[in-house]
Order: structure tokens, then C-alpha cells, then sequence
């Protein structure tokens, strides 16, 4: 579904992307591990179309998606939850969910309203803070309602920036387990993440992101077989 | 008794255009996160554009109403262009700069144009006056609260009811975040200014029509107002920068009443150092 | 040297001190648009001094820089929390609160036959002290001219210094200067008192010069032009801020034909520039190059 090839991203003379390349296939959950600064976000926000890449190509459903611009990749069918939820702090949840189906809002008014239901019935905790502003939430309540948000505008792949950073270990599990009940349903996911453990069980495929490049890909159990890496990112001693 | 109330009914009419020039601000300060100090000269050039139409085509009020948003409209544009557009890669301050930098050009621009200094604006002729009990209702006050009330409705259903009006919030609140939910921050941005210099150019047009005249002044003044019912509102709330414009308007009519005109400046003033002086967000605001 | 040319160069002398004053601030990230207050008060107070009291020229203008200096302190101790715009907007009342108190100020003493002093809104005139001393203009044009030579040289020598380094950390984030150990508030206090001393001596400069003074010369044009001074100048070392007087009092004076367009070409060219040179003509890596220029060149 996203075909990324030997993209170069840099921020002025420092290269962040140093040719990369994945494949993330539809219906699939595809995880991409690594330490900080090898240039996960960056990734992200290159298919996000936040930041232009200097080379390479990206493809999204056949059609090249390199050089759009932000709004557009979101019109196409990518939506991205961030790094640290960034959700619209003075805006009530429901206010940050309709913002979240912005797109669609000009022409499907009625099946905005429909999945805003359906978002409150998924996310009961939502419902329940329907009307406070967004910036009072806990954590774990606002990284759903980031998630919810991206999703209101029914995109194809979802893209998450470290959903688990800076949340209790129960609230990461509920987080992990509504990501992959949304992939049961048939959308496909991106995930960037540090707790490689949690990301390697839900995933269909893995990619090792280190210093701007690729290092390894495979299955999560091609991944814990590998000693090399399974003692780096999953602390495990041994095969 | 009477007194105060008559006052305080005076005091929320004039606070009504106060809101107004608070609102203009909040537009460009909340979305583009930048001080437009250019704002009270573009609602200068506006006024006195209208007051030479209706010198040359009296009676043609409809045609004052437009030169005077439409001018305010295109230094508001020039503003955009030039100060925030070219400098959006900049620092906010250097944006402020520039636009003081236009404060200059357009109060230049004004006393180029002119004879005299102050010029005659038109007002309509055929408003009554109202009286609620003891209460006058002047028609000229009239005008302004309720022409300033009609385009605050407007502008609220607007901004809480359309799809551009989310996005702008949006914008607002967060830039980042919403350009993930799809928005095209610059073009939004450039919306809002349209919007405040809109905004802008109908105060200047309520306003001047109450005073009926204009005088170079006005750039200074409405800047003033404009920033002290933004601040003490909160910066970047626009129901803040609605109840800002109403409280200045409600103290300077009351210290008018008790105390005189000479005093009713310098309370204005008195309170905006407050406001800054006390405001917590004042504290939080971090250096340009 | 013609009459004009002295003029000219006591004027840019005089607004060269409102826009060290304005840089001052600049320096501890604050944008003052009230500077013009100070230039009054020190105005005022250098003519009460000298035209009401019979002090010595040299004791007036002393007068008025102190008196500045106070009240640049004590405004201080309301609004030196206040950052970004609530500062800028606080000055900008500020400077307009200065005007309209002044309209009623009334302050007269009997001096000889007549009564001089502060009269409201009519102003402040008769300060004759310059001239009745016997100092001609073009002694006062060198005498202001030196003074801000050697003002100039306090100010670089204070910004090398630990106390400039101080200055600077507070302009860049007060948070992590406070909890470095700078005192940020008595860093804010002593540039504000400093920054309004330095606008009062213009203000005393130019009063002695022109022999009046009125409540309209807080105008917060002066003030907006000062802090344009310092920006187009250069934020990189208090020269800039001069420069910038000179270019846009010499320069576009000097073109006769620009009269009654000179803030607008002025206001033009700022604009120019901020899109090119964000920081000014002098900014920071002009002066770094530039001095490393001077010091290869000793070599």
C-alpha cells in the first residue's frame, strides 16, 4: 500500500534519512523500531508530507506522494497521530474530534456525525469527557483521543508516532489493544516505536531504523531470532 | 443612581466597537501568532478614504461604508504581504517590526492626502433616539452597539459553525496539529487577516460615524483600545477580547461621568498598566 | 560647519540615546514602546532644574537623566514581570499615560519678572541655560557628540562584562538564567532605571537645545522609531542602533526632495531589510566577522 524508496530527508546540512526504504502492505500492521535520533519522526513526517525529502520516492496506492503538500496526504488517506498527542488543548473532545474530520466536513456532514457516535461508543471515556477542553486530559485519555481524532477522517493507513511514550504500562496495553482491534477492522498501521517488545506483538513486519538507515526487516519472530538485535532492543540474552 | 446606569448603558454601547477592534487583533494575534501594530493606521487610511467619498458624493453612505472597509481591506492585504508572508520564516518580533515599520508609511500616507487635518465623516441623519425610562439612548450609540453586536454575531457564527471557522480555532489553538488534521495553515492564516481587516474597517466605520469626523489620531487610539480589550480579555481569546472591549468601555464612560474628560484617557491607560502589571498570563507570556 | 549641518547632528545625537535606550531593553527581550516617557521626564526635569532653579547646564541635564533613571525603576518594580507583548503594550500606556498626565501639570515659580515653568498643555518654555551661558552650538553639537562617544564605549565595555552576559541570559530565557543564579529581577530593574536614565539625557540634551519642551514629545513615534533604529542598525552591538539614527535622520534628510515621504522610503527600506537582515545591518555575525577583521588586521 506504501512503498518508500531510498528517500533522503535532511534538516539543512545534517541528514537525517540517508536513503530509506520500507514497504508497509495493506491490512498489515507494520512497526519500525530503533533508538533515539535515528529518524523515526522524521520518517513519519516525510510521508506526512510535513517535511519535503531531497530524494527518493514515495508511493501510496500506486500514485507518487513525495512533494505534497501536508493537507493534501491527509485528503489522500493518511492520517498521522504525533509524538506527544498534539491534540487542540482549548478545544473541547468533541471540537478535537470534528477538527479531525476537517476534511471531510464540507461534503459528509451526516457521516461525520455517524462516526462521532461511533468514536464515543469505541471510546466510552471519550464520551464521557465529551465536553471538556482537551488540555485537561490524562495522558493515556488524550493519547485516544489523538488516536480517535486521525481516525475521523476514515484514512486508509494510520500512521503513530510512539503512542506508549509517557503512559502507564496499563494504559499502553489498552492503547496497543485498540491499535490492533483497528487493524482486525481492515485499516492499515504504521507504528514507530521505542517498547520494541509491544510493538513486535501486534506487528506483521518489523523495520530497525538506525542513523538515517534501514538495518534489518523481518517478521517479529525473524527479529527475537536475530541475537544481535534481540539483546539491543528487547534485553534478551541469547537467541 | 440614574446617572451610573446611564453610564453604565453608555459605557456598554462604546465597548461594543472596542470589542470590535480587540476582535481584529485576537483574529491576527491568535492565528498567526504576531502583534499586527499596523491594524489601527489600516482602519486610519480606511476612514479618511471614506470621508473624501462622502465629501465627494454626499448622501452616497452606502458608498463611505465601502471605501472605508474596502481601503482598510487593501493596506490589510499590503500588511500581510509584506510583514508577515515575507517574514513567516522569522521570529514573531521581527513581523511586529515590520509592521510598525507600515505604521509609519500609512500615517505618512494619511497627512500626504490631506488639506486640513481633520476631516468631516458622515453619519446617517434619520436615526431616532430612544428612551428606555430615564435612560437616553443616543442614535449615534445606537448605531454603533448595535452595528458592532450584528457583526459580532456574524463573526461568532462564522467562527463556530463552519468548517472555515473550525479551521481557524484550530489554527489557533494549535498550527501543527492542524495542519495533520488536513488545514493549509498559510492560507488560513491570510483568511484571518482578510477577516480582521474586514472586522476593522466596519469599527472605523460605526466609529467615525458616531463622531462624525476624523482626525489623524485615530491610528494611535484604536490601537490602543484594540490591544487593551485584547489584554485584558486574555491574549488570543476572542470571547475575552468581547468582554475586554466591554469592561474599557464601561470604565471610561463611568470615570467620564465622575470624574471628567481629562480623566477618562488616563484611566484607559491607568487600566491597561494594570492589566499588565497584574495579569498572571502577563507573567507567562514569553519575551518576543 | 553651517547651522544645519550642527542641527542636524545634534538631533541625531539626542534620538541616538532614546535608541541606545530602546537597545537596552532589547537586550533583556524587552520591546519598549515608552521610551519617549523618559525623554520627557528628563526633559522636564533637566528644564525645571536649570530654567526654575538656576543649576549649572552640566547639572540640569544630570537632573534629567536621574529623574529617568528613578522613574525607569520604579516602573520596573510594576512591569518588569510582564514579557512579549503585555510589556510592549504596558510601555506603549505607559509612554501615553506620561503625555496625558503632563497636560496637567502645572508648575510655575517666579523667575526674574515672569513666571516660568511647566504650564499643561501649553508646555515648557524659556529654558534658556545654553544659550544664556554663553556655550556656542557648535561647542553643545561636540559636547553632545562626545557624550554619546563615551556612552557608546560604557555600553560595549558593560555588555563584554559578566553584567552584559547576565543581561543576555535573561533576554533568552529568564527561567533557566533564574535558575543559573542570575538575580533577574534586579538585572530587569537596573537596565530599566539605565535605559530611562539614557533616554533622559537625550531628553535634557534636547531641551537645552530647542529652549522648550511640551507634553506632545512623548509621541510614541519617537518611541517606535527608536526601537527601529536598533533593529535596523543592528542587534549585534549598540552602534547599530546609532547607525540606524544616522541613516534615517542624515541620510534621508539630506534628500531634500523626500520631504513628506521620508517615513514612508524610511518605513520601506526597514521592511527591505527585515526580509534580507532580520537581525539589522550590524546583527551578531557581522560583528563577529568584523572583529575578527580588526583582529587579524593587528596582527
Amino acid at each position: 500500500m506504501l512503498e518508500v524508496r531510498e528517500v533522503v530527508t535532511s534538516y539543512g546540512m545534517i541528514q537525517a534519512l540517508k536513503g530509506v526504504s520500507l514497504a508497509a502492505r495493506e491490512g498489515e500492521v507494520t512497526c519500525i523500531l530503533g533508538p533515539n535520533g535515528a529518524g523515526k519522526t522524521t520518517l513519519l513526517y516525510t510521508i506526512a508530507g510535513i517535511l519535503r525529502p531531497r530524494s527518493g520516492s514515495i508511493s501510496f496506492q500506486g500514485r507518487e506522494l513525495a512533494g505534497t503538500s501536508a493537507a493534501d496526504v491527509v485528503g489522500r488517506g493518511i492520517s498521522l497521530v504525533p509524538e506527544n498527542r498534539l491534540v487542540f488543548p482549548h478545544m473541547t473532545v468533541r471540537e478535537n474530534l470534528l477538527a479531525g474530520a476537517y476534511v471531510r466536513l464540507g461534503r459528509d456532514r451526516a457521516g461525520v456525525e455517524a462516526d462521532l457516535d461511533a468514536m464515543f461508543a469505541r471510546f466510552p471515556i471519550l464520551k464521557q469527557r465529551a465536553g471538556q477542553a482537551a488540555g485537561t486530559l490524562s495522558g493515556g485519555e488524550q493519547q485516544m483521543l489523538a488516536v480517535a481524532r486521525a481516525l475521523m477522517a476514515r484514512p486508509r493507513l494510520l500512521m503513530m508516532d510512539e503512542p506508549s511514550l509517557g503512559l502507564a504500562p496499563l494504559v499502553v496495553e489498552q492503547i496497543f489493544q485498540i491499535v490492533q482491534g483497528l487493524n482486525r477492522e481492515g485499516i492499515t498501521v504504521l507504528l514507530v516505536e521505542q517498547n520494541a517488545r509491544l510493538a513486535l506483538s501486534i506487528a506483521h513486519h518489523a523495520y530497525l531504523l538506525e542513523q538515517g538507515r534501514i538495518a534489518f526487516h523481518g517478521t517479529p519472530s525473524e527479529v527475537s531470532a536475530n541475537e544481535g538485535i534481540s539483546r539491543a532492543y528487547l534485553g534478551i540474552k541469547g537467541g | 443612581m440614574v446617572d451610573f446606569l446611564q453610564a453604565l448603558v453608555d459605557g456598554v454601547m462604546l465597548g461594543a466597537t472596542y470589542s470590535l477592534l480587540g476582535l481584529g487583533f485576537t483574529l491576527i494575534f491568535g492565528v498567526l501568532r504576531r502583534l499586527n501594530l499596523a491594524f489601527g493606521p489600516t482602519i486610519l487610511v480606511g476612514i479618511y478614504a471614506g470621508s473624501h467619498v462622502g465629501l465627494a458624493w454626499p448622501g452616497a453612505l452606502w458608498a463611505v461604508v465601502a471605501a472605508t472597509v474596502v481601503a482598510a481591506i487593501l493596506c490589510g492585504i499590503y500588511v500581510e504581504r509584506c510583514s508577515f508572508r515575507a517574514l513567516a520564516r522569522q521570529a514573531p518580533v521581527v513581523s511586529m517590526i515590520s509592521t510598525f515599520a507600515v505604521w509609519m508609511q500609512l500615517q505618512e500616507l494619511v497627512s500626504l492626502f490631506e488639506a486640513s487635518r481633520t476631516m468631516p465623516y458622515p453619519s446617517p441623519a434619520w436615526l431616532p433616539a430612544l428612551t428606555v425610562g430615564p435612560i437616553l439612548l443616543r442614535s449615534d450609540a445606537l448605531l454603533m452597539w448595535s452595528g458592532a453586536t450584528a457583526i459580532m454575531l456574524a463573526l461568532f457564527v462564522l467562527l463556530y459553525r463552519t468548517r472555515f471557522g473550525t479551521a481557524v480555532r484550530a489554527v489557533a489553538d494549535s498550527s501543527e496539529a492542524a495542519t495533520l488534521m488536513g488545514v493549509n495553515v498559510s492560507v488560513i492564516g491570510a483568511a484571518a487577516f482578510l477577516l480582521a481587516s474586514t472586522v476593522g474597517g466596519l469599527a472605523g466605520v460605526l466609529i467615525a460615524q458616531s463622531q462624525q469626523q476624523v482626525t489623524p489620531y485615530f491610528g494611535l487610539w484604536a490601537t490602543v483600545k484594540g490591544l487593551t480589550a485584547m489584554l485584558l480579555g486574555g491574549a488570543g481569546s476572542l470571547p475575552g477580547a468581547v468582554a475586554g472591549g466591554v469592561i474599557l468601555g464601561v470604565v471610561e464612560t463611568q470615570t467620564l461621568w465622575h470624574f471628567g474628560g481629562q480623566w477618562r484617557d488616563l484611566a484607559s491607560f491607568a487600566l491597561l498598566f494594570l492589566v499588565v502589571a497584574l495579569s498572571p498570563r502577563a507573567r507567562s507570556e514569553p519575551t518576543l | 560647519m553651517s547651522d544645519y549641518a550642527v542641527s542636524l547632528l545634534v538631533r541625531i545625537g539626542v534620538e541616538a540615546f532614546v535608541a541606545l535606550s530602546a537597545y537596552l531593553l532589547l537586550v533583556i527581550g524587552r520591546i519598549s514602546f515608552g521610551q519617549q516617557a523618559f525623554f520627557v521626564i528628563g526633559g522636564y526635569a533637566a528644564g525645571i532644574a536649570t530654567a526654575l532653579y538656576g543649576a549649572p547646564l552640566a547639572v540640569g541635564i544630570m537632573v534629567g537623566a536621574v529623574a529617568a533613571g528613578v522613574a525607569g525603576a520604579l516602573l520596573s518594580a510594576v512591569m518588569a514581570p510582564a514579557g512579549g507583548i503585555y510589556f510592549a503594550a504596558g510601555s506603549l500606556a505607559f509612554g501615553e499615560l506620561v503625555r496625558v498626565a503632563l497636560l496637567s501639570f502645572h508648575y510655575q515659580v517666579p523667575v526674574g519678572a515672569d513666571l516660568t515653568g511647566p504650564a499643561g498643555a501649553d508646555g515648557f518654555r524659556g529654558i534658556r541655560a545654553l544659550f544664556t551661558g554663553g556655550m556656542s552650538v557648535t561647542t553643545y553639537m561636540l559636547a553632545v557628540s562626545g557624550l554619546l562617544a563615551v556612552t557608546s564605549v560604557v555600553i560595549v565595555l558593560l555588555l563584554s562584562s559578566r553584567w552584559g552576559e547576565a543581561m543576555r541570559m535573561v533576554g533568552e530565557d529568564e527561567t533557566a538564567s533564574a535558575s543559573l543564579g542570575v538575580r533577574v529581577r534586579r538585572v530587569a530593574a537596573l537596565t530599566m532605571a539605565g535605559a530611562g536614565a539614557l533616554a533622559g539625557l537625550g531628553g535634557g540634551l534636547f531641551v537645552h537645545y530647542v529652549t522648550y519642551i511640551e507634553p506632545g514629545h512623548s509621541d510614541v513615534m519617537l518611541g517606535v522609531h527608536s526601537l527601529a533604529y536598533a533593529f535596523i542598525g543592528g542587534l549585534g552591538t549598540p552602534l547599530g542602533p546609532i547607525i540606524g539614527v544616522a541613516l534615517d535622520i542624515g541620510l534621508l534628510e539630506s534628500f531634500r526632495f523626500l520631504a513628506g515621504y521620508r517615513m514612508i522610503v524610511f518605513g520601506g527600506l526597514v521592511m527591505g531589510l527585515l526580509v534580507v537582515r532580520p537581525r539589522g545591518l550590524l546583527d551578531e555575525v557581522a560583528v563577529h566577522r568584523l572583529s575578527r577583521l580588526v583582529a587579524w588586521g593587528r596582527r
